[in-house]
């Protein structure tokens, strides 16, 4: 009797059919849809590339791309610099010795395990431009004017990327963390024999050794935003006006709203690209293992 | 003598006792009926039900779902709650009910009533309905629930309309049109108010309380076929004036720019109770709520009345409300649906959240309706109207909140957002 690691396909099945019932199917379903004209309205179903002209033609694209790359950009940047900046600071304190190091990393983490939804909520109550709204009443305490965060179309894109970005930047912290635990602290030693200073560690030790979590990290967290639609549909709703409709919000509404399931899908197969181009390219700067290795 | 009183005293007690247990029994967050039943009925339902975040209207709708369980023995209900997101819940309904995964019975929303039937997953409920009932309906909701064949799709049990809020203490004058609200949210902001508060933000609600302002002059969204009309002659001129009255309704500070983001009727609720607003746009719903939330004394400042028109004689207020309807093949489950809407919705519904009956019959029958507040809500439906139910209102409106957002927010002129409208909606229209 052959030992089960000398036949991967006995322990390889179960797991290959899980991914093609879970994950290969609606892909391939979601491509098929979008080659009909299917709606759930109703009627006769039959297969067009009708769906695909409509996104070509449709003249609020551009906007909603331009309005999903800023979101996108401006999250992903923020998650990496509070992340890998609070990272550091908790391995900075935890090699002092310094109390309530814990305590930081549990209170970063509360905001990761919050569900999209609540987190739009929970930012909707602070931006709340009424006036008994949270941040509003602060500043008008402290005499300064109030600040239109939701209704003015280019505040509002910068506070959905604050609420994303303060949501997010817990897993950006947690990667980080793991990478920097791992640098041989050999390599710090070696530079302060030099003579080098802090910046100088950060700059010729730190970032070079964390290359590759910062790849890693930034492939998860840009399609992680791409596909973010719960906390803005729940902090703004992808307005005011289309200000803060990105494209998984955009085909959300396509569906939901329009009705437009292949439309929905021609997006959806968009937005899989789009994931699929950053992720190759990012995973192109990662670094190789030798071939000797 | 003094014995058997007591034995019949403890016998009452335990009697009720084990009454209370076996109601309680009856009924759980997900299920209204023994759990061992043999037949069961799927139910979507919103928060009319026993799960209404109101712990009174919540006992009261217990109270009239286990009545009606015990009254259908064998069967049990199992209840699904849908999420506040309307428009999402009734689309991926919709969604499941044509791949045959839908509930057996559910809430349906009036707007998208005519979206169920025309897919045709809904079933006639006629047969449960007799023909004096079903006459004695509104003629909007008699239309609204029939089909092109004649037969009735759903029972419309409950509707409402919107009018105008006012604290009489700071606006004592009820405005009657455009110019007079914008003059008394002007003068309420004076005595410390945010002016008159309207929906703006990304939301079904936005359309349809704005749309009072264009039905008032007589404006079209759609034609007898179902096509988009609304930025066509006449009624492109009636739709960019009432757009215009609300973008100068924000430009004046007579409304506070926020209302762009306003997505909730609660937070109409929130400013009148924390005394920063004196005037806003609700449904006629809120006017319990806010019995319920504000001191008595603050409560008895406020009043309503009809939303103001451009002129004192062109009025209108958007009217909507719930349907039940039945997905089922199963003649049982769809027999039992339609006992659902006529036992527990059409009558004891209405009666505990004081939604407006859609009928003469149950208007009277019930002391809630007589009340002075109830009765001007009642004659305020004479100006009411439905949104078209039509395929391509869902988009329409989703088009109007976009342009809403841009205009009050000065992103497009109303002029280039109402093409920009129109373009999307005829667009969709053409892949219908």
């Amino acid at each position: 009797m052959r030992r089960i690691e000398e036949n991967p396909f006995s322990w390889l099945l179960p797991v290959a059919i899980l991914l093609g019932v879970f994950y290969l199917y609606p892909i391939f379903d979601v491509l098929r849809l979008a080659f009909t004209n299917a709606s759930l309205r109703g009627g006769e179903e039959h297969y067009t590339v009708d769906s695909f002209v409509a996104l070509i033609a449709n003249p609020a694209l551009p906007d909603i791309l331009w309005t999903t790359f800023v979101f996108t950009a401006g999250s992903v940047i923020g998650q990496q610099f509070f992340g890998l900046g609070i990272a550091v600071l908790v391995m900075r304190g935890e090699r002092r010795r310094l109390y309530g190091m814990t305590a930081l990393r549990t209170i970063v983490l509360i905001a990761w395990v919050i569900p999209g939804i609540a987190n739009g909520l929970i930012w909707q109550m602070l931006f709340s431009e009424a006036p008994f709204g949270a941040i509003n009443s602060v500043l008008r305490m402290m005499s300064i004017q109030p600040v239109a965060w939701l209704s003015d179309p280019g505040i509002a894109m910068i506070s959905a990327i604050v609420s994303n970005v303060w949501r997010g930047t817990a897993f950006s912290m947690i990667v980080f963390y793991a990478a920097l635990k791992g640098i041989d602290p050999t390599l710090y030693e070696a530079a302060s024999v030099d003579g080098a200073n802090g910046w100088q560690r950060f700059r010729f030790i730190t970032l070079p050794q964390m290359r590759a979590a910062i790849l890693v990290n930034s492939i998860l967290i840009t399609i992680a935003t791409l596909n973010t639609f719960d906390a803005i549909i729940s902090l703004t709703g992808g307005g005011p006006g289309r200000a803060t409709e990105v494209l998984s919000l955009y085909t959300f509404n396509t569906v939901f709203r329009n009705l437009d399931l292949a439309g929905g899908s021609v997006l959806s197969v968009l937005m899989l690209v789009i994931s699929l181009v950053l992720a190759v390219g990012y995973a192109s700067f990662l670094p190789r293992r030798e071939a000797n290795e | 003598m003094r014995r058997s009183l007591r034995v019949a005293l403890l016998a009452t007690v335990a009697t009720c006792f084990a009454g209370a247990a076996l109601a309680q029994d009856l009924i759980t967050k997900d299920r209204v009926g023994p759990a061992d039943a043999p037949k069961t009925l799927t139910f979507r339902l919103t928060g009319d039900g026993p799960g209404n975040t109101d712990p009174a209207y919540a006992e009261a709708y217990k109270k009239v779902f286990v009545d009606f369980i015990q009254k259908h023995p064998g069967w049990q209900i199992k209840l699904e709650r849908m999420s506040d997101n309307i428009g999402q819940e009734q689309a991926r309904m919709l969604e499941q009910a044509k791949s045959g995964s839908g509930p057996d019975c559910a809430a349906v929303d009036s707007f998208v009533l005519a979206l169920f039937m025309n897919a045709g997953v809904l079933k006639p409920l006629n047969e449960y309905f007799t023909q004096a009932e079903i006459d004695d309906l509104f003629p909007f909701v008699r239309e609204g629930i029939t089909g092109k064949d004649g037969k009735i799709y759903a029972w419309w049990w409950g509707t409402d309309l919107r009018v105008l809020y006012r604290n009489k203490d700071i606006v004592p004058t009820a405005p009657e049109t455009w110019e007079e609200l914008k003059a008394a949210a002007i003068a309420s902001k004076d005595k410390g108010m945010e002016g008159v508060l309207v929906n703006g933000g990304r939301w079904e609600g936005t359309t349809f309380d704005w749309l009072a302002n264009f039905w008032a002059q007589g404006g079209k969204l759609v034609d007898e076929n179902g096509k988009p009309i609304f930025a066509e002659g006449e009624n492109r001129e009636k739709f960019l004036k009432a757009v215009n009255y609300f973008k100068d309704l924000v430009d004046s500070g007579a409304a506070p720019k926020r209302v762009a983001t306003i997505v909730n009727y609660d937070e109409f609720n929130a400013a009148a109770t924390a005394g920063t607003t004196a005037l806003f746009i609700g449904g006629n719903w809120q006017l319990a709520q806010l019995k319920n939330t504000m001191e008595p004394e603050e409560f008895a400042k406020w009043t309503f009345s009809p939303i103001p028109g451009p002129t004192k004689d062109q009025r209108s207020t958007g009217t909507g409300g719930w349907t039940v309807g039945a997905f089922s093949n199963d003649p049982e489950k769809v027999a039992l649906c339609a006992a659902i809407a006529k036992d527990i919705y059409a009558g004891p519904g209405n009666e505990i959240q004081q939604q407006l009956p859609t009928s003469k019959a149950i208007f009277n029958k019930y002391d809630v309706f007589k009340s002075e507040a109830n009765q001007a809500f009642a004659a305020a439906l004479v100006d009411g109207q439905a949104r078209p139910g039509v395929p391509i209102y869902p988009e329409i409106s989703n088009q109007i909140q976009v342009m809403m957002g841009d205009v009050l927010t000065g992103a497009k002129t109303p002029e280039a957002a109402l093409d920009a409208a129109n373009a999307a909606v005829q667009a969709a229209y053409s892949r219908l």
